[in-house]
C-alpha cells in the first residue's frame, strides 16, 4: 500500500448534502436571468441576411479550430514515441577540443565536501516528482597541445552508461534546468588516462564552475605505485561515484561507492542455483595475490583438506581459453566463474587495488563473499546492508576465517546466498544497473522524504510480496477517554434508526454519532424529531445509495475507534457494546466484531466457501457491529486493491467481507470476535421461507471470497478458534460484581 | 431563431479567441516537450560504430592489478580494523571495563558510571576486558584532560564516553581510541568507529524514563501540523496552511500565540522543524518522545546511533536551502507514511532513548555487533518493536525464533511446546497432571525440574512423549558458585525455574507447578491462543494489581476481579526466549530480590514480559473443577490490608523501582473458545439429558478427565473416530477412510455396551499403526446435519493421540432417540460415533452419550 495523498485524507469532500445542491443550482439559474436582461444590450439585433455570413463565418471557424486541435496533439506523439529523437552519429565524427598547456588544473579533491557544504541544491529547485535532472555534456575529444589524446575517446562500458542515464526519467537535455552534470569524458579506468590533462578537460566544462553538482565515474582508481583509493584526477567539489574507495578517501554522505563491473558477466550464462549445500565450504578464486595471503591460504587449505579450495592461474593453458575463464588448483583445471557455484563462501581478497571485479561474479554465483580487505567501503553501502550477504573478516583474522564462517548457522547462510544473488541481480548485474542505483543514491539524498526505504534497497521481491506492513505497528492502548465514534448507515427505516441511536447512545465511552443517511429520495426526519442524546449527532447525506459509504473516512470522525452499526441491530446492550470497545482498546489494529463467520475450502468445489455455521473458528466478523480503527475507512475508499469497491457497490453486498479481507491483508493478523453472539436478530425472525433466500445468499457471499481471494491474489484471512469474553464472564461470581453482566445472550 | 444566432454569434467569438490565444501564447499547449531546433543533440546519440568501442578494462587488467602490501592506517583516520583489537574480545564476547571516578563528579557521569556497572558486558578488572571506558565529565578543566590511565597504550581499545559536547575532546589528540559522543560533527565524525549519541537533558532520568506522549496511532485531524524549534528551547506552533515563514521569522503575526513550554504543545504536531545550524539536540529528543515527527534541516552533526538506526524511518532529514520544496512535501506526505513516522520516532524512544541506562546500552550494544561480525543484530531488529537492547543476539539473530516478529510478519509459531514442571522443596511426583499434559495435542517433551529435597522416583508412568528429569539440584549449585560470596546452598531458588534450560526443545514453554491441576483439553486450547500471542504470557490464574493509596504503593492481590494485568507461571505458556531475557538482561539486584520470595518471581516475570511488549497478558478459562486446587501463591487481599504488609507483597515496589516505572497493563478480557458456554447449546443439551446424572468415578488409569459434555451433533467440535467397515483408501489425492487408517484394529476394539458401533482406545495405536498416515488434518465431514446445512470441522492429528471421552452414562438407545426427535434430520444418517471432544469440558457441558456411527460417514484428512 503506497502512496496516498496527505491531502485527501485531510480535505476529503463526501457527496455534497441536498441543500447545497439546491444553492448551486439556484446560483446558475440566477446567472441565466441576468444574461437575457442584459443580451440585447450587448448584441446588436442580427439582420436574415447576415445570417449566411454568420454560418459561413462560424464553420471556418469551427475548421480552424479542429485543425489546430489537430496540429497541436497529433505530430507530438509521433515525435516523443520511438528512437525518432535519438541521433546516430559516428564516433569519428566527435569535435576535436585542443587543450592548451596552460590551461587551468582544478584543484584536488576536497575531502571535506559534504552535500550541505560543496552541493548546489538551488539548482535541484522545486521538482514536483523529486527527480533530480541530469545532464550529460555532448561528447568531445580532447587533445593535448601537442595533439596527443588525453584519454582514450569512450569506452563500451561508458558508453553503456551514459545510454542508460539518457534514457532514464532523469535525463534532461536543457543545460539550464539540470541538477546534476555528467561529463562524457571516460574516467573509468584511470590506467587510460593522462591525469593533469584529463583535469584541464574537467576544468573547461561549460559548466564546471570549481566541479559543483557534477558526477564522475571511475572503477579502477589509482595506479602504481601506491595505488590510491581515490581517483587522482584534481576534481575540487565534484562527486565521485567510485569502484574501490576505502574508508579514507571517502567522502561519508557525498561519494558513491560502486562495484567494479566484470565484463566477464557479459560473456558467461550463469543460471540460478538454489541455496543447498556446496561441495566446497571456502574457495579463493583470485589470481593476483600478495605472497602473504597465498601463505595464509596454503595453510588454511592445508588444514582444512577438502572444504577449501584455493585456485591459481593456469601454468599450461590448453588452446582457445581465455585465460580469464580458467583457473587451476595444482594440475586440475576449473571453469570460471561456474566454479564460484560449487562453493558455499567465496574470498574476495585486497589487491592493489581494493574494489575488485570477482565480487560481482561471486555475487552472481550465488556464493556469499567473504571480504578480507581492511577499511574497503563496499559498493552502495550506504543503502545495500551487506551484513545480510557478506562476512567481512579483518585481515589479522584471515588465518581464522574458517572458524569464523563454521560459527554461522545454516539457515543464515542459505538467506545470505539468496541476498548475494539478489544484489546481483538488481545492482551489480549491468553497468545500467550501476548507474541508476547510483542516480538514485544521489537523488535519495537530495529529496530524502521521497527516498526508498531500506526494504526497498535490500529485500529480494519474493520478500516484499510475502511480508505484510501492519500500519498500526506500534503497541499502543489508547486511552479509554477517547471514546468511539458509532456510524449508523441508514436508509429509511427511522424508526428502527432511532431505536439504535437510542440504545448506542447508552454506551459511556460513545463521543459522537454519526447517521450516514443513504437515501437520496426522501429527506431526513426534522431536527426536532431526532431522540435527545447527551453525545452530539450528526447527519451525513449522501449522493448516492452505496454501500460504501458506510466505510468513508469522514471528517467528522475525530476518535480513532469506530463503531459501525446497521439501524437495524436493536439487540446489542451497552454493555456488550462497552465491552466491545475495550476489546479494541486492547487490539487496535483487528477488527473486532461480534457474530464470527469462517471462510472453508471446498475440495469437491475447489473454492472457497462461506460458512456461518456454528462452528468452533472465526475468521471473518459482521460488520453490521463492529469497531475497527478509522484508518482502516481510508484503506477502504482509497486503497482498496483492484475493483472490489466498485464491485461491492453494484452488488449490494459483501462490504464486510471486502473489509475484513482488506484488515487482514494489511495487517496480517485474526478478528476478534465478542461475547457468544451468533446473529444479529433473534432466533425466532427466521421465517420458513428464509432458508431458500438464505443459500442464495450463502452462495453470493461466497462467490464473495472467492472474488476478493483472486483480486488480492491470496487468502489473507487467518482463522482463530477464540472469543473474546469478560474476565468473569459466566464464572462462579456474584452477578452484581461483574464489570459487563449483560453480556451473554445470542 | 434569434437566440441560435446569438448563440453561434458567441461561440464563433469565443472560439475565435480561443485560436488566438492559442497561437499566441505556445505555453498552453497540451504537448510537454517543446519542439527542439532541427540538428541539436537530443540525448545521448546511439553510435553507428559502437562496436569499435573498446571495455574499459584490458582483458587481464581486472585479474591481475598487481599485488600489493596493506596499507597502514593514516593521517589521523581509525576504523575499526586497524585501531580496534578485536582479538582481544574473542574469547568471552565483550567484556567492558570503566575507569571509576576521580574525585567528586556531577549528576550526569555518576549515572553514565552506574549504567555501565550494571550492564552485562561490564567486569572489574581492566585485564580481561577488551574495551576500556574513559567517562569524560563535563565539568573536567581543560588542564586535566590527559588521560594518564596505565592502560591507556595510544587510546586503542578505548572507548571515550562524553554525553555534553566536552572541551577536552577539542583539544586533546584522543589517538585509537573510539569516541562516543553527544551529537558530533559530520566533519569529525568516524563512521563505523565512533559512535553517535543523542544530546541528554540534565534530568534525563538513570532507569525507565518517561513514556512516550504518543497516546494515539494517527494525528487528530485539525491540529497543528508543524511545530517549529525556537532558539531557547521553546516551541511555535504553525497551522497547516503556512508558507516558508518558519525561516525568515517575518511571519510573527501568522503564527499561533508562542508556546514555550514543550509538552503542552508538542504532542499535537505532527511534524517538529529542528533547525540543523547549531547541535541543539534538546528538540530532537523532545520531538521523539511527543512522537512528534523530527524534520531536520541540513543537520551538521550525525544523527545518534546512526550505525545501525535507520533514522529514514522515524525522521525526515531536508535541505532548508529548499524550503518550499520541504513544506510541500511534508504537506502532502501520504497518511500511511505519516501514521509509519510517528509510531517509529515514539518506538525508538522507548527503546533506545527515554533513559540514561539504555543509551548507554544501546551504545555497548553497537560495539558488541561490530566484534561480533556475522552474529549481529540483523537491521529489523534494531528497527522494529521491542528493539535490539531486548532482543538479544546471543540468543539468536533470526528474527523468527524471537517472539516479537512473528505478529509483525504476519506469520504464526507452529510447532509444540515443552511442558516444564517445577517440584519445589516438599513437591510430589506430579504423574496425574504429567498424564494430562502428555495427553495434549502438541506436547512435545515433558520436563521436570526436580527440586525437591527427596530424591526423585526411580520409575515415571509411561508417556507417550520424552519426559526428562532436570537436576535442580545441581544446576542450583553451579548457579550459586558463579556468585561471589553466596557459596553453594541448598536453598531452592525461586527464579531457577526461568534458567534458560538447554533441553527445551521448542519455542513454547508451559510452565507448570507440581501440584497444578489442569486437564487436556485446557492445555490445547490455551496453546492454541499462545500461538496467536506468541509474544504474550497466556496464563489460566491471574493476579492484577493496584495502586494503594492508603499506602502510597503498588499492591497485588489474587482475588478475583474484572481485570488482571499477571499471570501465574504456575501454569501459563510463554515463549522461551523470555528464560533467556530472564537471566541474562534483568539487572542482578532485581533477581536476587526475587529469589527471597517465590511470588516476587511471578512478578519479575510478569515485569519484564510487559516491559517488552508493553502488553498485557492473556487468560484463557480454567475449568471449575480445578477451584478446590487452590493457587498456591495467593498474595494478601486487599481486605487484610490494617494487617503489615507482607514482605513479598513489597516486592512489586521494589521492582518498579527497578525498573523505572510501572510496566505492568491491565486487560479486561479472557479468550474463550469460540463456542464456550453457549447458552443455546446448554439449553438444547439440557433437553437431551434429563436428568444429568453424576459423572463415573475416574478409571484407575488416573487420568484426570473431565466428563465429557453432551453436545448437539452438529458443533462437536473434535475428532471423530468412526470405522465404517469395508470402506478403503480412495484414489482421490488427500482423502481416506477410515478403515486405511487402522487396518485390522476392528477387532481389539471394545465395544460399548448398548451402542451398536464401537468407540475406539487410544492404547496402543501409536506404536504399531502406521504413523504417516495419521499426519496431516483430519477432517469430520457430515453429508447432513442440522437445520439441513453441511458442516466441516478440521483437527489437527498426531499419530497415537487421538482421545476420547468417558463412555456414555445413558443407554444410547435412549439418546439416540431424543436425539432423533431433537434434530430436524430425517432418515438413517443422523448417527455419528464421537469421542473425545477435546474442547468438551471447555464448553461447559456434559456429553452424556456418544452417537453412533452411520456406514456412510467419512473422513477425510
Amino acid at each position: 500500500v503506497s502512496g496516498p495523498c496527505r491531502g485527501q485524507w485531510r480535505s476529503v469532500r463526501y457527496p455534497m448534502p441536498r441543500e447545497c445542491e439546491e444553492e448551486a443550482v439556484g446560483v446558475i439559474m440566477c446567472a441565466s436571468v441576468k444574461y437575457n436582461i442584459r443580451g440585447p444590450a450587448l448584441i446588436p439585433r442580427m439582420k436574415t441576411k447576415h445570417r449566411i455570413y454568420y454560418i459561413t463565418l462560424f464553420s471556418i471557424v469551427l475548421l480552424g479550430l479542429i485543425a489546430t486541435g489537430m496540429f497541436q496533439f497529433w505530430p507530438h506523439s509521433i515525435e516523443s514515441s520511438g528512437d525518432w529523437s535519438v541521433e546516430k552519429r559516428s564516433v569519428r565524427d566527435v569535435p576535436l577540443v585542443r587543450l592548451p598547456a596552460d590551461s587551468p588544473v582544478p584543484e584536488r579533491g576536497d575531502l571535506s565536501c559534504r552535500m550541505h557544504t560543496c552541493f548546489d541544491v538551488y539548482r535541484c529547485g522545486f521538482n514536483p516528482k523529486n527527480k533530480i535532472k541530469v545532464y550529460i555534456y555532448p561528447l568531445k575529444k580532447y587533445v593535448g597541445e601537442a595533439g596527443v589524446p588525453v584519454s582514450s575517446t569512450i569506452s563500451r562500458e561508458y558508453n553503456e552508461l551514459l545510454t542508460a542515464i539518457s534514457d532514464s526519467d532523469y535525463y534532461t537535455d536543457d543545460v539550464t534546468r539540470a541538477c546534476l552534470f555528467v561529463p562524457s569524458i571516460d574516467l573509468l579506468n584511470q590506467n587510460s588516462l593522462r591525469v593533469k590533462e584529463t583535469a584541464q578537460a574537467l576544468a573547461q566544462l561549460s559548466r564546471w564552475d570549481r566541479g559543483t553538482n557534477h558526477l564522475l565515474f571511475n572503477m579502477l582508481p589509482g595506479g602504481p605505485p601506491d595505488y590510491n583509493t581515490a581517483l587522482d584526477v584534481p576534481r575540487d567539489r565534484a562527486l565521485l561515484a567510485g569502484g574501490g574507495f576505502s574508508t579514507w578517501t571517502y567522502r561519508q554522505g557525498y561519494d558513491v561507492s560502486i562495484p567494479v563491473y566484470s565484463p566477464l558477466s557479459a560473456e558467461v550464462d550463469l543460471p540460478e542455483k538454489g541455496p543447498r549445500p556446496r561441495r566446497y565450504f571456502l574457495l579463493s578464486s583470485q589470481v593476483a595475490l600478495h605472497p602473504e595471503y597465498r601463505e595464509d591460504l596454503a595453510a588454511l587449505q592445508a588444514r582444512h583438506g577438502e572444504a577449501v579450495l584455493v585456485l591459481d592461474k593456469c601454468s599450461n593453458l590448453s588452446e582457445g581459453v581465455p585465460a580469464a575463464r580458467r583457473r587451476c588448483h595444482q594440475q586440475q583445471a576449473f571453469d570460471y566463474p561456474q566454479v564460484l557455484q560449487e562453493a558455499t563462501f567465496c574470498m574476495v581478497l585486497r589487491g592493489a587495488r581494493l574494489g575488485q571485479a570477482v565480487l560481482s561474479d561471486v555475487l552472481r554465483a550465488g556464493c556469499v563473499p567473504v571480504i578480507i580487505a581492511d577499511s574497503y567501503v563496499l559498493p552502495f553501502s550506504e543503502v545495500l546492508d551487506w551484513k545480510r550477504a557478506s562476512v567481512v573478516v579483518p585481515e589479522e583474522k584471515m588465518s581464522d576465517v574458517y572458524s569464523i564462517l563454521q560459527s554461522i548457522p545454516r539457515r543464515q547462510i542459505e538467506e545470505m546466498q539468496r541476498q548475494a544473488r539478489w544484489f546481483w541481480e538488481a545492482y551489480f548485474q549491468s553497468i545500467k544497473a550501476i548507474a541508476l542505483a547510483t542516480l538514485q543514491i544521489i537523488n535519495d539524498r537530495i529529496y530524502p522524504y521521497a527516498a526508498i526505504s531500506y526494504e526497498d534497497w535490500n529485500d529480494p521481491p519474493a520478500v516484499k510480496w510475502g511480508s505484510v506492513s501492519n500500519p498500526l505497528f506500534l503497541p499502543l492502548i489508547p486511552p479509554q477517554s477517547q471514546g468511539f465514534t458509532a456510524i449508523v448507515l441508514t436508509y429509511d427505516r427511522v424508526e428502527s434508526l432511532f431505536r439504535v441511536i437510542t440504545e448506542v447512545s447508552k454506551v459511556p465511552s460513545l463521543s459522537k454519532l454519526l447517521v450516514v443517511w443513504n437515501n437520496q429520495n426522501k429527506n431526513p426526519p426534522e431536527d426536532s424529531l431526532w431522540p435527545k442524546i447527551r453525545v452530539p449527532l450528526k447527519v451525513v447525506r449522501t449522493a448516492e445509495n452505496k454501500l460504501s459509504n458506510r466505510f468513508f473516512p469522514y471528517d467528522e470522525i475525530e476518535t480513532e475507534a469506530v463503531l459501525a452499526i446497521d439501524d437495524d441491530i436493536i439487540m446489542l446492550t451497552s454493555d456488550e457494546l462497552q465491552f466491545g470497545y475495550e476489546v479494541w482498546r486492547e487490539f487496535p489494529d483487528r477488527l473486532v466484531g461480534y457474530p464470527g463467520r469462517l471462510h472453508l475450502w471446498d475440495h469437491e468445489m475447489n473454492k472457497w466457501k462461506y460458512e456461518s455455521e456454528w462452528t468452533n473458528e472465526v475468521s471473518m466478523v459482521l460488520t453490521g457491529a463492529a469497531f475497527y480503527h478509522k484508518y482502516f475507512n481510508y484503506l477502504y475508499t482509497y486503497k482498496m486493491p483492484g475493483d472490489i469497491k466498485n464491485w461491492v457497490d453494484a452488488h449490494m453486498n459483501c462490504e464486510d467481507i471486502a473489509m475484513n479481507f482488506l484488515v487482514a491483508n494489511v495487517t496480517g493478523k485474526a478478528v476478534i470476535k465478542v461475547t457468544p453472539r451468533k446473529k444479529f436478530k433473534c432466533p425466532e425472525c427466521t421465517a420458513i421461507d428464509g432458508l431458500s433466500l438464505d443459500q442464495t445468499h450463502m452462495v453470493e457471499r461466497s462467490e464473495c471470497i472467492n472474488k476478493f481471494a483472486s483480486v488480492f491474489g491470496t487468502m489473507p484471512l487467518k482463522v482463530v478458534e477464540h472469543r473474546a469474553d469478560p474476565v468473569l464472564y459466566k464464572d462462579d461470581f456474584p452477578e452484581k460484581l461483574k464489570s459487563f453482566p449483560n453480556i451473554g445472550s445470542l | 431563431m434569434q437566440s441560435w444566432r446569438r448563440k453561434s454569434l458567441w461561440l464563433a467569438l469565443s472560439a475565435s479567441w480561443l485560436l488566438i490565444l492559442l497561437r499566441v501564447f505556445p505555453v498552453l499547449r497540451l504537448a510537454e516537450p517543446a519542439r527542439r531546433q532541427a540538428g541539436a543533440p537530443q540525448g545521448w546519440p546511439r553510435w553507428l560504430d559502437a562496436e569499435l568501442l573498446q571495455s574499459f578494462s584490458q582483458p587481464g587488467e581486472l585479474l591481475e592489478d598487481g599485488p600489493q602490501p596493506p596499507q597502514a592506517p593514516r593521517g589521523g583516520s581509525c576504523y575499526r580494523g586497524a585501531c580496534f583489537d578485536a582479538s582481544r574480545c574473542r574469547g568471552g564476547g565483550l567484556k567492558v571495563f570503566v575507569y571509576p571516578a576521580v574525585g567528586p563528579i556531577s549528576e550526569t557521569p555518576r549515572k553514565v558510571l552506574t549504567s555501565i556497572e550494571g550492564s552485562r558486558y561490564h567486569t572489574a578488572s581492566a585485564a580481561e576486558a577488551c574495551l576500556l571506558i574513559l567517562v569524560l565529565s563535563p565539568d573536567t578543566p581543560a588542564g586535566e584532560c590527559h588521560p594518564e590511565l596505565p592502560q591507556w597504550d595510544g587510546g586503542k581499545n578505548h572507548l571515550v564516553l562524553s554525553l555534553h559536547p566536552a572541551p577536552c575532546l577539542r583539544i586533546f589528540q584522543l589517538g585509537q581510541a573510539m569516541v562516543a559522543e553527544a551529537s558530533p560533527t559530520m566533519d569529525t565524525f568516524r563512521p563505523g568507529f565512533d559512535v553517535a549519541l543523542p544530546l541528554l537533558p540534565e534530568a534525563h532520568p538513570l532507569r525507565g524514563g518517561a513514556l512516550g506522549q504518543l497516546q494515539q496511532h494517527s494525528p487528530l485531524p485539525g491540529v497543528a501540523l508543524i511545530a517549529m524549534a525556537e532558539e531557547r528551547g521553546g516551541w511555535r506552533t504553525v497551522g497547516t496552511n503556512f508558507s516558508a515563514c518558519p525561516w525568515d521569522g517575518r511571519c510573527e503575526q501568522d503564527h499561533g500565540p508562542k508556546q514555550t513550554h514543550p509538552r503542552a504543545t508538542l504532542p499535537n504536531a505532527t511534524f517538529c522543524l529542528i533547525p540543523g545550524r547549531n547541535p541543539d539536540a534538546l528538540h530532537f529528543l523532545q520531538a521523539l518522545q511527543a512522537g512528534c515527527i523530527p524534520v531536520l534541516l541540513s543537520p551538521r552533526w550525525e544523527l545518534p546511533f546512526s550505525e545501525v538506526i535507520d533514522w529514514t524511518k522515524a525522521a525526515v532529514v531536508a535541505d532548508e536551502r529548499l524550503p518550499l520544496q520541504v513544506l510541500a512535501a511534508l504537506q502532502e506526505m501520504p497518511l500511511t507514511r505519516v501514521l509509519a513516522l510517528r509510531q517509529q520516532a515514539q518506538f525508538l524512544w522507548d527503546a533506545y532513548f527515554s533513559s540514561v541506562e539504555k543509551v548507554i546500552h544501546t551504545t555497548l550494544e553497537i560495539i558488541q555487533d561490530r566484534v561480533s561480525g556475522a552474529s549481529a543484530h540483523p537491521s529489523l531488529l534494531w528497527n522494529s518493536p521491542p528493539g535490539a537492547l531486548l532482543a538479544l543476539s546471543t540468543f539468536s539473530t533470526s528474527p523468527s525464533d524471537f517472539p516479537f516478529y512473528h505478529l509483525q510478519q504476519g506469520s504464526r509459531p507452529l510447532g509444540r511446546f515443552s511442558a516444564l514442571i517445577w517440584v519445589g522443596a516438599l513437591g510430589q511426583p506430579p504423574l496425574k497432571l504429567i498424564q494430562a499434559v502428555a495427553g495434549a495435542q502438541h506436547c512435545a517433551q515433558i520436563l521436570v525440574l526436580w527440586s525437591s529435597k527427596k530424591p526423585p522416583p526411580p520409575r515415571w508412568p509411561e508417556t507417550a512423549v520424552p519426559l526428562t528429569v532436570l537436576d535442580g539440584h545441581r544446576k542450583r549449585t553451579r548457579f550459586c558458585v558463579m556468585r561471589e560470596g553466596r557459596g553453594t546452598t541448598l536453598l531452592s531458588q525461586a527464579s531457577d525455574r526461568f534458567l534458560p534450560y538447554s533441553a527445551i526443545s521448542t519455542d513454547a514453554i508451559l510452565s507448570l507447578d507440581a501440584h497444578s491441576s489442569l486437564s487436556t483439553s485446557e492445555v490445547d486450547f490455551a496453546f492454541m491462543v499462545w500461538q496467536s500471542f506468541p509474544e504474550r504470557m497466556v496464563g489460566f490464574l491471574t493476579w492484577s494489581h493496584f495502586w494503594d493509596e492508603t499506602q502510597g504503593g503498588w499492591g497485588y492481590t489474587g482475588e478475583r476481579a474484572n481485570e488482571f494485568s499477571m499471570v501465574l507461571t504456575s501454569a501459563a505458556f510463554y515463549h522461551r526466549y523470555y528464560h533467556t531475557l530472564f537471566t541474562h538482561s534483568l539487572p542482578k539486584a532485581l533477581r536476587t530480590l526475587a529469589d527471597e520470595s517465590p511470588p516476587c518471581v511471578e512478578v519479575l516475570m510478569n515485569f519484564l514480559v510487559a516491559a517488552v511488549t508493553k502488553l498485557p497478558p492473556i487468560k484463557v478459562p480454567y475449568g471449575p473443577w480445578h477451584q478446590e486446587a487452590k493457587p498456591p501463591l495467593v498474595p494478601g487481599s486487599p481486605r487484610l490490608r490494617s494487617e503489615p504488609r507482607p514482605a513479598a507483597q513489597d516486592c512489586i515496589n521494589q521492582m518498579a523501582a527497578g525498573f523505572g516505572h510501572m510496566p505492568l497493563v491491565s486487560s479486561r478480557l479472557r479468550l474463550d473458545p469460540v463456542l464456550f458456554k453457549d447458552p443455546v447449546s446448554v439449553l438444547r443439551s439440557r433437553r437431551l439429558h434429563e436428568p444429568a446424572r453424576p459423572p463415573p468415578p475416574p478409571r484407575s488409569s488416573a487420568l484426570s478427565q473431565p466428563v465429557c459434555p453432551v453436545v448437539p451433533l452438529f458443533m462437536l467440535p473434535c475428532t471423530g473416530t468412526v470405522r465404517p467397515p469395508g470402506l478403503t483408501r480412495e484414489p482421490q489425492e488427500g482423502r481416506a477412510v477410515a478403515s486405511s487408517l487402522w487396518p485390522g484394529r476392528e477387532a481389539s476394539l471394545p465395544q460399548v455396551p448398548g451402542l451398536p458401533g464401537t468407540i475406539l482406545e487410544p492404547q496402543g495405536w501409536s506404536k504399531d499403526a502406521p504413523r504417516s498416515q495419521f499426519q496431516g488434518f483430519l477432517l469430520d465431514r457430515a453429508e447432513q446435519s442440522w437445520e439441513g446445512r453441511r458442516w466441516k470441522r478440521r483437527w489437527p492429528l498426531r499419530p497415537g493421540r487421538l482421545r476420547h471421552c468417558r463412555r456414555p452414562a445413558l443407554p444410547a438407545s435412549s439418546i439416540r432417540g431424543q436425539h432423533r426427535a431433537a434434530l430436524p434430520i430425517p432418515g438413517p444418517r443422523v448417527k455419528v460415533a464421537q469421542s473425545c471432544p477435546t474442547l468438551c469440558d471447555l464448553m461447559g457441558y456434559t456429553i452424556h452419550g456418544i452417537l453412533q456411527a452411520d456406514p456412510g460417514l467419512r473422513m477425510e484428512f
